[in-house]
């Protein structure tokens, strides 16, 4: 049925994007059992930096994002370097103070910086239009989307199950001090996974920038969403939040096409029935 | 093992308390074309002491607290405009409906932990928020609530729009409120949640069963905090939205947290020094203020930590009378 | 209790930074807007463009008497500190004139302020019919939904469009539009499809775009505020293919100035009716255009600041007729019945209502000579008053 190939595709596109910008979230959280409520920063100045580097210095759409990534990659170590760094072990609300305190400035500096409209990211010509799909037309900057979710999702496996760094970073979220016991620099560990995830999340952050767009507010706004995705999925599964992401795209959409006006309760209805069934989230541990 | 409220416990109250009316009287003497923000100031106290039962003394944390705040505002919103004016019975019926949200979604919850809990907290306040954001025909959906007139107060104190009316009403029922969080955080009751938060297992191995106990103690916290959202919506007299936000309950977190979780007083020291300084930083420049507030969040984490109380005590050198003891 | 009263202290330090209103032979008047958050560039920047281009343009209102603007931000819906701020600015600063306001919630809680203490307030946006009505001293310069609505169902008639289904975000304003439109475009015969309301918090508007482009009405009516959702919805629009498939677009303020030039392609062809464009042509225009550039020099003008714009010219009429004394009766008075060309066109306020009745032009988005896109009005819909008023 046209419908349900719709309510799938676009879910997925919408999920792919969440996804992709969660997922540091959910390991850093995991891993070092770290609440960043700020991590939305990482998703929101890769959109600016993509943005800037192309209308300000000209720069073609893979180098502004390949460039947007790793300065944010580099973004993500210094934060984690100077200040994350120092509320391990602190207790948890201590870390949600910090990194709120975080995101403040972050939003105060964006607004400084980049005004408090939004910034649309311009989109190369092979990504900009619609593809025919034969049953309805799809913006190819979602199927592009999809296609780097899923990218993505298979970089991140050969990453853990194929290198010596996945397999020294799955040690360390076990049991961190074995792990060092064994000889595993985990400080090293948590810098790099830091900056994978801020890295990632900058990517996700500028493929879905029609979906979420880019301004002062994002970190905040669209916090819950991100949150959602790694409880709903199990703190620092990464599949578990690839599932979570999806079947929360494709539930919210699912409701925007079938009752409009109970889109929202819908979500968070599901979020509920899921998290009551599944306490740990989907593919939690512990 | 019965657990009983005992009364008897006035052991918790130190005659500290009264610094509460003592100050409030100071600063509207000192302020007096500011009643209406003090006021303010003392109602969001009211809440951000609810908030601390919970997070601070049972060691739930919650980012969705604002359903109950919101649920009261509108329940005596509504009873202001639907059946009657009185305002003493306004603020039963907020309590009421505060604690009947907490007690519904306490039952769903409490089962479970850490993040989890979390977004199952922000599920049901936004789930609440959707729902009135719909009802429009009962609360006015975005545009607010508005014509609630509160008659005087015990037929003789008059709300005026100065403010005064509303501040020492404000006061009086922190002051109460206060009072009756002390007594209730020392007696045996009060000291079951603490254990609960601290050593689940042991309490456990004692008789204690955690979950009811965490419901009774949500629910009580849900009745206070839809008692601060009643005297919102008297003293307002327009309840919006955004009592039901998720922005409300993390700006409310963020002073608890500020302040001091688990010694009541937090609540009180976090809410005055946010309020003020987003109130004078807002002022002196709109633009910038999150910047003052997110490097005040950073600074304190980093050089005042467990919050400005918990810090102050510690420099202090004074034995931490934390709930903990 | 030591901590408590140390902290206190300090507190009050803090407040000692609050200035204290000195005593002049100026009228003050107290701007509450958002100036900080996510409205502060749909909103609270251009109401102060406008407030400050008038000032530029006009100098002092009356001989001897000078105005000056207390401006106080207000991020978002929060009726309490609405009501806190007007309150203040009336008792500590001891303005004569509140004005700005722009969600519902919040000018209906300052309404108790004026009203209490008889203070004029100019409403530079809140868009509820019922805001106005508040209180006697209440007067709005901007618009209603169901003034603009109207005239474009009726526009949607005269183009022939037989069959529309609405799209609205879910909030008061929102829902107005539909409503109003709808019953509009009933009324004249056409019919409403359907009507569906979009949660505020959308961001992905692609599914209820898929599920319009399925049942292929010939227009579609929509109502977004500004700024990320009308982004995310048009270039939405675009996406989903609705406009090669012949679903008209019809809207309303989603190619309005602060978001157009970000909207860039995406936007041409694309057919509003809204209360004022940047490209109106008139000698009005022209100066107030010309001014604002001078002053800021990266600005459109756009509704919000021809709101404030416009809100500057009754509070200066208010001064005048009151010599800058405080006469709230006789400002009100004045205010009543005032009429003036405005840079939007030609509009008046309610003697009875204190609204503003003004005309309401279709345009459709253009490139001017230098290929900047501009909204070119092509009708005129003259005098509309608030309908969401007249039962």
């Amino acid at each position: 049925m046209t419908l349900l190939a719709s309510i799938l595709i676009d879910g997925v596109a919408y999920g792919m994007v969440l996804f992709m910008i969660s997922v540091g979230l959910t390991v850093t959280l995991g891993l070092m059992r770290v609440v960043n409520l700020a991590h939305g920063l990482f998703a929101m100045l890769g959109g600016y930096l993509a943005a800037t580097l192309m209308s300000r210095f000209g720069a073609a759409w893979g180098v502004a994002v390949a460039a947007a990534a790793l300065l944010v990659g580099a973004a993500g170590i210094a934060l984690e370097r100077v200040l994350v760094r120092l509320v391990y072990g602190r207790p948890e609300l201590d870390q949600v103070l910090l990194t709120i305190g975080i995101a403040f400035i972050g939003i105060a500096a964006a607004g400084v910086l980049f005004g408090t409209s939004i910034v649309s990211v311009p989109l190369p010509a092979f990504l900009s239009g619609v593809t025919d799909l034969g049953f309805r037309m799809m913006p190819t900057q979602r199927l592009a989307a999809i296609a780097a979710g899923v990218l993505a999702a298979a970089a991140i496996w050969f990453l853990l199950e194929r290198t010596l760094f996945g397999v020294r970073l799955r040690a360390t979220v076990d049991n961190t001090q074995a792990a060092q016991a064994v000889g595993i620099e985990t400080g090293r560990i948590f810098a790099l996974t830091f900056a994978l995830g801020a890295a990632l999340a900058a990517v996700g952050g500028i493929l879905g920038a029609q979906l979420l767009p880019i301004e002062p507010n994002y970190v905040l706004k669209y916090l819950v969403l991100f949150l959602a995705v790694v409880a709903v999925g199990g703190l620092g599964s990464v599949w578990g939040s690839l599932i979570a992401a999806l079947v929360m795209g494709v539930v919210e959409t699912a409701g925007k096409y079938l009752m409009p006006e109970l889109a929202t309760i819908g979500l968070y209805g599901a979020m509920l029935a899921i998290l009551t069934w599944r306490p740990n989230g989907l593919l939690g541990k512990h | 093992m019965a657990e009983r409220f005992s009364l008897r416990g006035y052991r918790g109250l130190t005659g500290a308390e009264l610094v509460i009316p003592l100050a409030a009287a100071a600063l509207a003497l000192i302020f007096p074309s500011q009643l209406n923000f003090l006021m303010l100031v003392a109602t969001t106290a009211i809440f951000v002491l609810s908030l601390d039962l919970v997070v601070g003394y049972a060691g739930i944390v919650t980012l969705g607290h604002a359903a109950f705040f919101g649920a009261g505002a509108y329940g005596a919103g509504l009873y202001a405009i639907h059946v009657t004016a009185e305002p003493i019975s306004g603020l039963l019926v907020g309590a009421a409906a505060g604690a009947a949200i907490a007690l519904a979604s306490g039952l769903l919850i409490l089962r479970a932990h850490g993040l989890t809990l979390l977004m199952m907290t922000v599920a049901v306040a936004q789930i609440l928020l959707e729902v009135a954001n719909k009802s429009r025909w009962l609360t006015g959906g975005d545009d607010g609530l508005y014509g609630i007139m509160p008659a005087p107060i015990l037929g003789l104190f008059a709300f005026d729009f100065h403010g005064r009316t509303g501040f020492a009403y404000s006061v009086v029922i922190l002051t109460l409120v206060f009072v009756f969080l002390r007594v209730l955080t020392a007696s045996p009751f009060g000291r079951t949640t603490v254990g609960i938060r601290e050593d689940r297992e042991r309490m456990a191995a004692l008789g204690t069963r955690a979950y009811p106990h965490l419901v009774r103690t949500y629910a009580i916290s849900g009745a206070v905090a839809g008692l601060a959202g009643a005297v919102s919506a008297q003293t307002v007299q327009v309840v919006g939205l955004n009592t039901l936000s998720f922005t409300m309950s993390a700006e409310c977190l963020v002073m608890l947290v500020l302040g001091g979780t688990g010694r009541l007083w937090g609540a009180l020291v976090g809410t005055l020094m946010f309020m003020m300084i987003h109130h004078s930083a807002a002022e002196l420049d709109p633009f910038r203020w999150m910047f003052v507030i997110g490097f005040m969040l950073v600074a304190v984490v980093l050089f005042l930590p467990g919050g400005v109380v918990n810090a102050l005590a510690r420099l202090a050198g004074r034995r931490a009378e934390r709930a903990s003891r | 209790m030591l901590k408590h009263l140390m902290t206190a202290a300090a507190g009050l330090g803090l407040l000692a930074f609050a200035t204290a209103a000195p005593a002049q032979e100026t009228v003050k008047v107290g701007v509450i807007a958002p100036f900080s958050g996510g409205f502060a560039g749909s909103f609270g920047e251009p109401f102060r463009q406008g407030v400050e281009t008038y000032v530029a343009m006009h100098g002092d209102p009356a001989p001897g008497v000078k105005v000056e603007f207390v401006w106080r931000d207000l991020p978002a819906t929060d009726p309490a500190r609405a009501r806190n701020l007007a309150q203040e600015l009336v008792a500590r600063d001891g303005v004569q004139y509140l004005a700005g306001f722009v969600f519902t919630p919040n000018a209906i809680a300052a309404a108790a302020v004026a009203e209490g203490a008889k203070v004029p307030t100019v409403i530079f946006n809140a868009s509820a019919s019922a805001v106005v009505s508040q209180s006697q001293y209440f007067v709005r310069t901007s618009n209603t939904l169901p003034q603009v609505s109207v005239p474009t169902a009726r526009n949607a008639l005269e183009k022939g469009y037989k069959t529309v289904i609405t799209a609205v975000s879910d909030y008061g304003p929102g829902i107005d539009a539909e409503t109003y439109f709808k019953k509009a475009f009933e009324e004249g015969g056409g019919e409403v499809v359907e009507s569906i309301r979009m949660p505020l918090s959308t961001t992905d508007f692609g599914p209820f775009l898929q599920s319009i482009s399925l049942k292929k009405p010939d227009a579609l009516f929509v109502f977004l505020p500004y700024g990320p959702p009308t982004f995310s919805f048009v270039n939405g629009y675009r996406d989903n293919g609705l406009d090669k498939m012949g679903i008209a677009f019809i809207g309303t303020s989603e190619t309005q100035e602060s978001d157009l030039q970000t909207l860039g392609e995406a936007a041409v062809g694309l057919e509003t009716a809204y209360f004022y464009s940047a490209a109106h042509e008139s000698p009005e225009n022209a100066a107030f255009t010309a001014k604002l550039k001078e002053l800021f020099p990266n600005v459109d003008p756009n509704p919000a600041t021809v709101s404030a714009f416009d809100g500057t010219h009754v509070l200066y009429e208010m001064i005048r007729a009151t010599a800058g004394k405080a006469d709230p009766d006789k400002a009100i008075a004045a205010a009543k019945g005032l009429s003036w060309e405005s840079p939007r066109g030609p509009v008046s306020i309610d003697p009875e209502t204190r609204d503003i009745v003004q005309n309401v032009y279709v345009r459709v988005v253009e490139k001017d000579a230098n290929g900047r896109l501009i909204n070119k009005e092509i009708k005129t819909y003259e005098k509309q008053p608030d309908y969401g008023v007249q039962k």
